[in-house]
């Protein structure tokens, strides 16, 4: 063994161990899930559940009133709604602002750059007041409207870095096919511009799925509610039920670690052009 | 009537050829610019408003609402719960940017060094940062359960202490908690900016600096940080923005308790509002939020997208 593979050997263990010790509350969760009561209040504690205890899991099928895969679903409505409106309204928005010149268009950016700082907390009790007067309390519609605020700005200022960086000669040679300015856009630049649609979808999606304040606020019927507000219902109700508490956790990240191991490149190169000027 | 007609036939038309002479980009932007006004600019002006009303959960079906002036803030300000809450806002947001950035920033340079899986387990460290809060608040707070928390058990376990820490339950380390969790949260995302500013680092100015006589701490403090001055400037105001804002790990770790000493500026605002149905007074609660960060905000602006111009 020469002295660089001993480097990278001890580097590569260093690594494993930061990894560990980073993602060992994760881990603790999982494991947690899968014990019985008893076992999880035993001292010293087993890092491996003795018996595999599925029942948090099944128990959750059968109570009607804290159903996890029920608000699973809701909540899997709300981000997909949400995302498909954020989407569906920051695109040409992004467009607009990287390919065409117009008064404003600074005060429209300066717009979306200071929504997406924007606190919850602020528009959070006037929102409440708005969906009280429109009646649309108690109905998932105010949840996947107030979360399209969080990914639209979001995805307005990604896409617009990469609308900027398409070549002008590209639209030129369009034009010259016989695309007008719409068909242009949809069919050259939607099309080029795919990973920065995609990196805002993730996004959007996550965002709206995170989301606790929104969903537990507007909506208070149970069975509507998204999976983070019945999650923080069961604490309140049954705090000390780990097992089924962590269950409930478990349940909740899996879309987002599905999303992170597919979707990885994307998810770091937004984060990145979101923040950092180039 | 009759004026009527031609007239909104001349507003059309006008309309129409405002959009074809080189106002197209106005189409395009419209849309998300009216959804945001409508959905975030209103709400933003109507906060104000409520928050020099009075309206609370008796007054909220009336028809006209008392206008009160600032006296919503005035009230808040003798209002002890207030106080420490600003306060709390700036000693969890300060100490985890602290934190995070450190411990990013060391993880960051450990991570830019090249060895085997170096990249993967990078990208794995990543998933802090993208779950639910509620999760995060949710996993730590058992953590740090007094009876079953495993951070008890290993700090026993080890003889550190003798008795169980009542983490949660004491204003000081319950502060210490919450700021320890969201600063498990905070890493990654100081990583992945620092790294990437890293990447952009030519590695000759390291040699260069080498052939001159440099040390590694010489290098680092002439060569890294004044050249990841804008990634750094850029986490750490982002940093600032995003844990000031916090509210879902703080309401589900400890909703504010014990007694209300570790209420944020953000979940004193919702018990205001939600929990004591003072809807006036959690509106002012959360301007007071919305006024820092709007000038933190604009400090970013002007650090980060300063000389961009208008490609942001």
């Amino acid at each position: 063994m020469n002295v660089k593979e001993k480097k990278n050997l001890t580097m590569c263990i260093a690594a494993l161990l930061i990894t560990v010790v980073l993602l060992f509350p994760l881990y603790w969760m999982l494991v947690t899930s899968l014990k019985g009561e008893i076992e999880i209040f035993k001292v010293p504690p087993t890092f491996f559940p003795k018996v595999l205890n599925l029942d948090s899991y099944a128990a959750q099928l059968e109570h009607g009133d804290f159903n996890m895969f029920a608000s699973f679903k809701n909540s899997f409505i709300i981000s997909f709604c949400a995302m498909c409106i954020s989407l569906i309204l920051a695109i040409p928005a992004a467009y607009g602002i990287a390919r065409f010149h117009f008064k404003g268009k600074k005060l429209a950016i300066l717009t979306f750059l200071i929504t997406q700082m924007l606190p919850v907390s602020v528009i959070l009790t006037p929102m409440f007041i708005i969906f009280r007067d429109m009646n649309l309390l108690n109905h998932q519609l105010s949840a996947i409207l107030a979360d399209a605020t969080i990914g639209i700005p979001f995805s307005v200022l990604i896409l617009n870095g990469y609308f900027a960086s398409i070549p002008k000669e590209l639209e030129d040679a369009g034009r010259i096919d016989g695309c007008n300015r719409f068909s242009s856009f949809l069919l050259i630049f939607v099309p080029i511009a795919k990973p920065g649609v995609i990196v805002c979808a993730v996004f959007s999606f996550l965002y709206a799925w995170g989301d606790l304040a929104y969903g537990m606020t507007f909506i208070q019927d149970q069975r509507l509610r998204p999976i983070t507000a019945g999650m923080f219902n069961f604490l309140g109700q049954y705090g000390t039920k780990w097992s089924y508490l962590t269950a409930f956790a478990v349940v909740t990240i899996i879309p987002v670690t599905l999303i992170f191991i597919f979707m990885q490149k994307y998810i770091i190169s937004g984060l990145t052009s979101g923040a950092v000027k180039e | 009537m009759r004026s009527f007609i031609p007239r909104t036939v001349y507003v059309i038309q006008k309309i129409r050829r405002f959009f074809r002479f080189g106002n197209t980009g106005y189409l395009f932007v419209l849309p998300a610019l009216l959804y945001m006004l409508a959905f975030v600019g209103y709400p933003i002006i109507s906060n104000f408003i409520l928050s020099v009303q009075d309206v609370t959960v008796t007054t909220i079906n009336a028809p006209t609402k008392d206008f009160v002036g600032f006296e919503n803030y005035r009230t808040l300000l003798e209002d002890e719960v207030l106080i420490t809450s600003i306060r709390n806002t700036f000693i969890f947001t300060i100490a985890c940017l602290i934190f995070q950035f450190l411990i990013g920033f060391a993880l960051a340079l450990f991570f830019n060094k090249d060895f085997p899986f170096a990249k993967p387990l990078r990208g794995l460290l990543m998933i802090p940062w993208m779950i639910p809060m509620t999760v995060s608040g949710l996993m730590f707070k058992f953590m740090f359960s007094t009876n079953v928390g495993i951070i008890n058990q290993l700090l026993q376990m080890s003889r550190v202490i003798e008795e169980p820490i009542e983490w949660l339950m004491h204003p000081g380390s319950a502060m210490f908690s919450l700021i320890a969790t969201n600063t498990w949260i905070g890493i990654p995302f100081n990583m992945i900016l620092l790294s990437t500013g890293l990447t952009t680092i030519p590695p000759e100015l390291y040699e260069a600096a080498a052939i001159d006589g440099a040390n590694k701490r010489q290098s680092f403090f002439k060569i890294t940080v004044p050249l990841l001055k804008s990634a750094i400037e850029a986490v750490l105001i982002l940093g600032f923005i995003y844990t000031f804002k916090v509210f879902d790990l703080v309401f589900v770790m400890t909703n504010g308790g014990p007694v209300n000493s570790t209420h944020l500026l953000s979940t004193y605002s919702y018990k205001l509002s939600f929990g004591l149905f003072k809807y006036s007074q959690g509106a002012a609660t959360a301007n007071i939020l919305f006024i820092i960060l709007f000038c933190v905000s604009i400090i970013y602006l002007k650090f980060v997208y300063n000389d961009k111009g208008t490609a942001a």
